[in-house]
């Protein structure tokens, strides 16, 4: 025993005194596939099928001290599947063979040979070697063969055998509580506790897992808690103090488990490894079991051996792989999953609402709580005092609100009452944007109402307001225009109109800033007061705007022709007072309107009957016109304006009023911005749902990438009237007997318009023709035979 | 200003770390680190339970709903290392495809436009962004791009498919040939753009400014917008705006939104993209919007609804 002791202390000081170190490894000659260490955390054995060897741990480094595999040919019985260091004996270890032998091992002997005794009772690979925590020659192992047997180090043989019914055992382990019981775990999910005094018969079964149980472990504080873990990827902790095992925390784990060490000073923290798949060792807070509360991932292939360190320091753990690797983890350095983790959820809805989980506050629900309830005295007591707050890991929930944000420009609700009440096309312009102006006060959006009214008036013809009209706002504009320059040398009118975005933009503004104190309702005054203020030159134009507003939508209905009488001022152009004075000449225009809204020569009809019109009449060509103001002469101020709408996010305004205003403005914007604009708009609508809405604008659209959305959701399949195979290509000649397939089987020419065929055999011909053949025979006009139908 | 329409009782057993409205805004998806996913019907202020989604073995970093035209289609990915593609058929959510090629966490999720078919780019904490198509049939291509952030991708958004620019020199009326693009931010504090070029994802922007990790990306929905803008959160607490008016999108200006003291773990934009939402460690979610001479400002504040949070925690405590 003096070389014993001497052993120890050379190894590294035994006993007591602070562990001190840092992260650090070593490289292995060969894949470890158990570790043990020993008392007093100085060393470490390492075994393995080719390694058997005592590290020791230094504060910086692993340094190895001894190597237990000796002589020439090394013997099957230095294969190790699992090895133990004696937590009294400072000296004894024991080791499981792959070849079914029990070795212990005696590092007091002199000789180069270390090994002890040999029992080679088993017949197969021992899985699993156990010393009794207290009674100092008791050894107990677990074999592949189904049989655990317990041996007096002081004899040549085993003392009992017990027998687990010829399943194989993955694991024995000594109780920490109950000096005679041992836990079993075996291949076929069972778990079973022995008395070590009575091998005829287990004490208690019960089924653990789905599949083999690989690891257990007793809890080191003698709670009668046992971890189990299996292949079924779970860790389940059973409470064994009770007449049946219950199970009372379950871990599910990524891969499945083939070790688990409960960790020290912590009464819920679990460490786990695999031995498939997954490298990393995890540890675990058992009230918290789907998240690990720290992960190790150093090693670069399966973790086979995990051992705390030091039975009452749970900062270090250490391990050995299959990557022949031996490492040693501090606690401080591994990773936490949770604090990588996203404690919040946030996603903006559809209809501007905000879904919104959070994590609760950890501190506020921990603070009255004591750290650990009902807690154990055995705990030293500086661990209540300092509840260290890395260590904080407790049960978190989250809450899920889902919030109004009660933006008027965030939440998305006229949007769909917007585009279901908008009319954009089967009237004409001016009462399109009239209508539409309406809605989009009625909807408390006076800026939008405001814009529609505008281009209304920038764009009408009093005289001709008649859609199908190409030229139709020609006239007005150049009426104006010529008294313009004559009555307002200034050119009241083109600043005006394009200062109007900007004025939007700093309603705009003013929007965001009564919003922020509270106010969700702007009312119309209010912009109007801030233009005002702004602008003094255009300060009576909007006044006068919004009076008219008022006139104009309590008449509109009763008589739309006075309505644009009315509007006109609007435009604040300084010279209203000359349409003013406009007779009530457009009422017979609007009539003729209504009742032939398509008659061509009512362009020129109309204009006639309006005085103000009739020096345009005059020169009723359009290079006149042109000379005096060109017809895109709003176009610039539209353009922008709806660009700013597009800006805002509000595309439905750009949209629709690109498709009322048509022609008019078409050109003034480039193809690729209106077909975005467009496929924006339709993305919208369709998930507002709004399938007649997108269908409609797809139809209206003008983009050839648009109008064909529709029809690309069609696909025809045609047959060859000839040779009766599908058509492959596009054209109408099919490329396989290389004749047109589209002849009237009637009258044998091409069929140019709509054609008519009959799915059975293929053949078929002008609409008109078909008809008429099958009228009176029911038979193909081919002559192929075959009966067709027509319905 | 803000109120609470509707507090959802999600019953999950841990942390939430995603919520997501689909399409149409009717069903949300939640996912915790009980390892579930959750769908909810919030039609009407209304929160019904319509399916509970068990299959991954760790915890539900974020989730994301596919455009509706492909069906009911959910994407989840997991700390266990897997993107699972759950689809709902006769009412039922079944398991449509399940990817395992990453090595570690995969922690962010995002289907593509629909325009480019289905599909879906995941982040991983292995450093690598996988691209996963569906070919039909059952079958889906992956595309992988190695090492797309050392140490770890945390946030994927991708781009929308009429990126302005996008459309340059295409024939009129023929369906144009969009460039798919997306953005992706990771724990090397970058901010990267990525662009599909004859079949193969190539780093096309790296973008710096942050600090430490970046933690979520969005890349704002161009509604009738000129510029492509993206935004940009990070440990560092810093939100970014990256603007790009360039049609070629190769200058990227960013702006600072914000600097807050704690982490800012998500950034949200409306669906017409002119207001940001971002939430941060100190549980607020503010409002931003940008005023006409391009500055952003906070339009609005959300506490989470602490009424309902402190009855949640009370049954918590009674029942340990």
């Amino acid at each position: 025993m003096e070389k014993m002791s001497r052993v120890s202390t050379a190894l590294g000081g035994g006993g007591g005194g602070a562990v001190s170190g840092r992260t650090m490894f070593c490289h292995l000659d060969a894949p470890a596939n158990a570790i043990s260490v020993c008392r007093d955390a100085s060393q470490v054995v390492v075994a393995g099928r080719n390694i058997f060897k005592i590290y020791a741990l230094e504060d910086d480094q692993f340094v190895e001290k001894l190597n237990l595999r000796v002589g020439r040919k090394p013997s099957l019985n230095f294969s190790c599947a699992d090895v133990m260091w004696h937590q009294m004996e400072e000296n004894l270890l024991a080791t499981a063979a792959t070849n079914g032998a029990v070795v212990t091992w005696n590092l007091g002997k002199p000789s180069r040979n270390k090994q002890d005794q040999l029992f080679t009772e088993h017949k197969r690979t021992v899985n699993k070697v156990c010393f009794h925590p207290s009674e100092v020659h008791m050894l107990l192992s677990g074999s592949q063969d189904g049989f655990m047997k317990c041996f007096d180090l002081r004899k040549k043989e085993s003392v009992s055998t017990f027998s687990g019914q010829s399943e194989s055992v993955r694991d024995v382990q000594f109780s920490m509580k109950e000096y005679f019981t041992f836990a079993a775990s075996f291949e076929n999910g069972n778990v079973q506790l022995w008395d070590i005094r009575r091998p005829d018969r287990y004490e208690r079964m019960f089924t653990a897992h789905n599949g083999p149980v690989f690891c257990c472990d007793w809890h080191p504080d003698d709670r009668g808690w046992l971890a189990t873990g299996g292949r079924d990827k779970m860790v389940k902790v059973w409470d064994m103090s009770t007449t049946r095992a219950k199970e009372i925390h379950c871990v599910q784990t990524i891969a499945s488990v083939a070790r688990v060490k409960w960790r020290p000073e912590r009464k819920w923290h679990l460490a786990t490894c695999s031995m498939m798949v997954d490298h990393n060792i995890y540890v675990w807070d058992v009230r918290r079991p789907f998240i690990p509360f720290a992960t190790f991932e150093e090693h670069k292939d399966v973790t086979t051996g995990i051992a705390w360190r030091h039975q009452h320091d749970p900062y270090f753990l250490l391990s050995g792989s299959k990557d022949s690797t031996l490492y040693q983890h501090m606690f401080k350095d591994a990773s936490r999953p949770v604090d990588k983790a996203n404690p919040e959820g946030l996603c903006f809805g559809l209809f501007g609402d905000l879904a919104f989980a959070a994590k609760e506050s950890l501190i506020s629900s921990e603070a009255n709580r004591k750290p650990y309830p009902g807690g154990d005295r055995r705990y030293p007591i500086f661990f209540f005092k300092k509840p260290d707050l890395t260590e904080q890991f407790a049960h978190v929930s989250s809450a899920l609100s889902v919030f109004e944000t009660g933006l008027e420009s965030g939440r998305m609700d006229w949007f769909s009452r917007t585009a279901r009440r908008y009319l954009l096309c089967g009237k004409p312009f001016a009462e399109l944007c009239d209508h539409n102006a309406k809605v989009a006060k009625e909807l408390n959006r006076p800026q939008v109402s405001t814009t529609w009214t505008m281009v209304r008036i920038m764009f009408s013809d009093p005289a001709n307001p008649n859609l199908s009209a190409k030229l139709g706002t020609l006239p007005l504009m150049n009426s104006f225009s010529m008294k313009d320059m004559g009555a307002c040398p200034d050119m009241g009118a083109c600043p005006d109109m394009g200062a109007c975005p900007a004025e939007r933009g700093k309603e705009g503004r003013s929007d965001a800033a009564h919003l922020e104190p509270g106010t969700s309702h702007i009312s119309n005054n209010d912009d109007n007061e801030e233009t005002e203020g702004s602008d003094g030159q255009a300060e009576y134009m909007f006044g006068d705007a919004e009076l008219d507003d008022d006139d104009l939508y309590s008449v509109e209905h009763d008589n739309p022709a006075e309505d644009q009488e009315y509007t006109l001022p609007q435009e604040a152009f300084p010279l209203r007072h000359e349409i003013l004075d406009n007779p009530s000449a457009p009422e017979p225009l609007q009539q003729d309107k209504a009742e032939s809204p398509h008659v061509s020569g009512g362009e020129a009809e109309a204009t006639c009957l309006t005085p103000i019109e009739s020096c345009s009449l005059i020169s009723a060509t359009q290079p006149l016109y042109s000379a005096h103001l060109p017809a895109g002469f709003f176009c610039p101020v539209v353009r922008d304006m709806l660009r700013y709408y597009a800006e805002q996010g509000d595309v439905q305004m750009a949209v629709s009023v690109l498709i009322v205003l048509g022609e008019r403005i078409r050109k003034e914007i480039d193809d690729l911005t209106q077909e975005h604009w467009y496929t924006s708009y339709i993305d919208l609508l369709q998930r507002f749902e709004l399938w007649n809405v997108s269908n409609e604008v797809i139809k209206l659209s003008t983009c050839g990438a648009i109008s064909c959305l529709n029809q690309t959701s069609t696909t025809l399949h045609v047959n060859c009237s000839n040779c009766k195979r599908p058509m492959s290509n596009r054209g109408w000649v099919c490329d396989r007997c290389h004749q047109c397939a589209s002849v009237c089987a009637v009258c044998h020419h091409v069929v140019k318009g709509l054609f008519v065929w009959c799915q059975g055999c293929s053949h078929g011909g002008h609409l008109e023709h078909m008809m008429h053949w099958l009228k009176s025979s029911p038979h193909c006009p081919a002559g192929c035979g075959h009966l067709c139908e027509y319905t | 200003m803000v109120s609470v329409i509707n507090t959802v009782d999600t019953s999950h057993e841990d942390m939430i770390h995603d919520a997501q409205m689909d399409y149409y805004g009717t069903r949300l998806a939640t996912c915790s680190s009980d390892r579930t996913v959750k769908i909810f019907d919030v039609r009407n202020g209304g929160q019904i339970l319509v399916a509970d989604l068990r299959g991954h073995e760790g915890p539900v970093w974020q989730v994301a709903w596919a455009h509706p035209m492909y069906g009911n289609i959910l994407a989840s990915c997991s700390y266990d290392r897997k993107v699972i593609v759950w689809k709902e058929e006769n009412g039922s959510w079944d398991k449509m495809y399940e990817y395992t090629g990453h090595e570690s966490s995969v922690n962010s999720v995002c289907w593509g436009p629909y325009d480019f078919g289905l599909i879906l780019a995941c982040g991983s904490s292995d450093g690598a962004i996988s691209l996963l198509t569906f070919t039909g049939e059952q079958q889906w291509d992956v595309k992988k791009i190695s090492n797309a952030h050392t140490i770890g991708c945390n946030a994927v958004s991708w781009a929308p498919a009429v990126v302005p620019g996008s459309l340059v020199d295409q024939p009129s009326g023929q369906k144009p040939n969009y460039v798919k693009r997306f953005v992706s931010g990771g724990c090397d504090n970058l901010v990267k753009l990525w662009k599909e070029e004859d079949g193969q994802w190539k780093e096309d922007q790296k973008l710096e400014a942050h600090s430490d990790w970046v933690r979520d990306v969005g890349w704002a929905p161009s509604i009738g917008l000129p510029t492509s803008t993206i935004a940009s959160c990070s440990q560092d607490g810093r939100v970014f705006i990256w603007t790009c008016e360039d049609p070629t999108g190769n200058t990227w200006t960013p702006k600072l939104l914000h600097k807050f003291v704690d982490v800012v773990w998500h950034v949200s934009w409306s669906i017409t993209g002119n207001i940001l939402a971002v939430s941060g460690g100190d549980n607020k979610v503010t409002l931003w919007k940008e005023s006409m001479d391009g500055q952003w400002a906070c339009i609005s504040d959300v506490s989470k609804g602490q009424g309902a949070v402190s009855s949640i925690t009370d049954t918590q405590q009674s029942e340990q």
